[in-house]
């Protein structure tokens, strides 16, 4: 009889190990959410020059278990005129993918639930299921502001995944390979992926900023012009499941940039003890969940033909040269590195430089139109001559 | 131990494709016919996954359900959408419906039951590599056509849109 690892036999370890591994991510994605609450308030407060939450328990840490614990025990709600069955399943159609999504992080050197070749397809598939569930939100909701939300967010969802694919797909074509361990172990030392790959790290992190429903482009959830978005009719827990989802996927973002662009698990020390991987990897994972924070305490919220035009007439093409040039350095050199940066670190200070020039003609755009509407108002409220 | 488990996903999925794909064919809800659709474009990709094409079941998943659904809810929602009977041309269609249906169905049934010797299913995500060699070499033509014809269509929705709005 073959014995598999700790002498359990195979056919049960398999078992175990499902049973494990989904314990621990809805551990991981639970106390994850409930961490980053709190992150959020104390980034937020400390911004704001506040305090932040400092009365349930110490600085304030328990006040997120109070709050779970209060979602938790709600009256469970349903508007009367609501699509049920839809209304109750599009929580967990958000939910689902996002928790299947942990399986192929690569927490650290052994510490990968299924090492995919195709983890980085896999993560980008189920991220794409996520709109479904807020459009079906929306839909069941039978509110207009939810149905706005929900074709909001369906929009914005839809358009952005494509600079997000594309930024991945240049990480992809330098490195050669889609599974996310093969990814981590291509840069071993210092000389980490956004220092080669600058502007796909950009288009790749502004598309996940919108893909999550992150300020500035929250606007699915726009409190002062929407309500709450597709959120408007929920409440409970059922509420706080999307809020888990959107936390989880944030989480699950910062790990894929962590680990294609800042060589995820590897830092000082792995080599000797590779659990230090883990704790390097959820290091770098954090600096981008507080970075989201520090976004969204800094940046007012977009318009959405603002949104809409930045992704497809700024964020696309340049996406698409950056993949072109790339694929063509590769292709040119033999060790194509410095060209590669070179092309990158250049369409990065093109981006900067030149979005202030078509925010200018923009603005004076806007100014002659307000000194018109001016000047209109100004001939209708005229008094009338007296004489 | 677990030699049940293929055959059994097979038949879930066999009848998840089925039956979730008659309901949205039969139901007037769009919600509902929606995620049946979704549902049976991940019932495709679960077969594809049992045939051993990862590659092709994480794609199917990403167009189908991710995109081409939600294009569909899309244009549905911005759409006016009445509450009366839908006023067809043809009112009795029962049998053109049945004549088309047996007319592409034979060619699949007898294409079905011609395969004598099914190809052992490669290993874990082999798919990746020759999907993606013969994709871009002995297919790089229907590849590009294809590509070309999608631009076209792209450029095409823009030129109707803006002359609408002219």
């Amino acid at each position: 009889m073959p014995i598999g690892p700790f002498g359990i036999d195979p056919t049960i370890w398999a078992v175990l190990r499902l049973l494990i591994a989904v314990g621990l991510t809805v551990f991981l994605v639970l106390n994850g959410a409930l961490v980053q609450i709190f992150l959020e308030r104390k980034v937020q407060a400390v911004m704001q020059d506040r305090i932040g939450p400092y009365h349930t328990g110490p600085f304030g840490l328990l006040q997120t278990f109070a709050d779970a614990i209060k979602l938790l025990s709600k009256e469970d709600i349903r508007a009367k005129l609501t699509d049920a069955p839809f209304f109750l399943a599009a929580p967990a159609i958000v939910f689902s993918p996002m928790v299947a999504s942990f399986v192929v992080l690569p927490f650290g050197p052994d510490f990968v639930g299924a090492p995919l070749n195709v983890g980085l397809l896999y993560l980008t598939t189920l991220g794409s299921m996520t709109v479904l569930g807020v459009v079906i939100a929306g839909w069941a909701s039978n509110n207009k502001y939810s149905l706005m939300g929900g074709l909001r967010s369906a929009g914005q969802l839809i358009s952005y995944e494509v600079p997000q694919i594309l930024g991945l797909v240049t990480v992809v074509l330098y490195v050669g390979s889609l599974s996310m361990v093969d990814i981590t172990n291509a840069q071993p030392g210092p000389l980490v992926n956004v220092l080669i790959l600058p502007m796909a790290f950009v288009t790749y992190f502004i598309a996940a900023l919108a893909e999550t429903n992150r300020a500035p482009f929250d606007l699915p959830e726009a409190e002062s012009e929407l309500v709450a978005g597709f959120l408007t009719e929920y409440s409970g827990m059922r509420w706080g499941v999307f809020f888990l989802a959107e936390y989880g996927e944030v989480t699950v973002v910062s790990a894929i940039m962590a680990t294609l662009w800042f060589g995820g698990w590897h830092g000082p020390g792995v080599d000797a003890l590779p659990i230090l991987g883990v704790l390097w990897f959820t290091l770098k994972t954090y600096v981008f969940v507080i970075l989201f924070m520090w976004i969204r305490a800094t940046l007012p919220r977009l318009r959405i033909d603002q949104l809409m035009g930045f992704c497809w007439k700024v964020l696309i093409p340049l996406a698409l040269v950056n993949i072109l040039l790339t694929a063509g350095l590769i292709l040119a050199f033999p060790d194509p590195r410095l060209p590669i940066a070179v092309v990158n670190w250049l369409l990065v200070a093109a981006l900067v430089v030149g979005l202030p020039f078509t925010q200018r003609r923009r603005l004076l755009r806007f100014r002659s139109r307000t000194r018109e509407s001016v000047a209109m108002r100004d001939a209708l409220l005229a008094p009338p001559m007296l004489d | 131990m677990f030699d049940f488990l293929e055959p059994f996903f097979f038949v879930l999925f066999t009848v998840g494709i089925i039956g979730a794909g008659a309901a949205v064919v039969m139901l007037r809800r769009i919600t509902a016919q929606a995620l049946l659709m979704a549902f049976t474009f991940a019932c495709m990709a679960g077969m594809f996954l049992l045939l051993g094409a990862e590659t092709i079941a994480l794609f199917q998943v990403l167009i189908y359900v991710g995109a081409i659904t939600i294009l569909i809810l899309f244009g549905v929602m911005f759409t006016k959408q009445s509450e009366s009977d839908y006023a067809l041309f043809f009112q009795r269609q029962a049998p053109f419906a049945a004549g088309l249906a047996a007319v592409v169905a034979l060619p699949v049934i007898v294409l079905a039951f011609s395969f004598k010797d099914v190809a052992t299913p490669s290993p874990r995500g082999g798919d990746l590599v020759p999907l993606g060699s013969s994709l871009f070499t002995d297919y790089a033509f229907p590849f590009e056509v294809a590509s070309v014809l999608l631009l076209a269509a792209l450029v095409g929705a823009i030129v109707l849109v803006k002359r609408d709005e002219q």
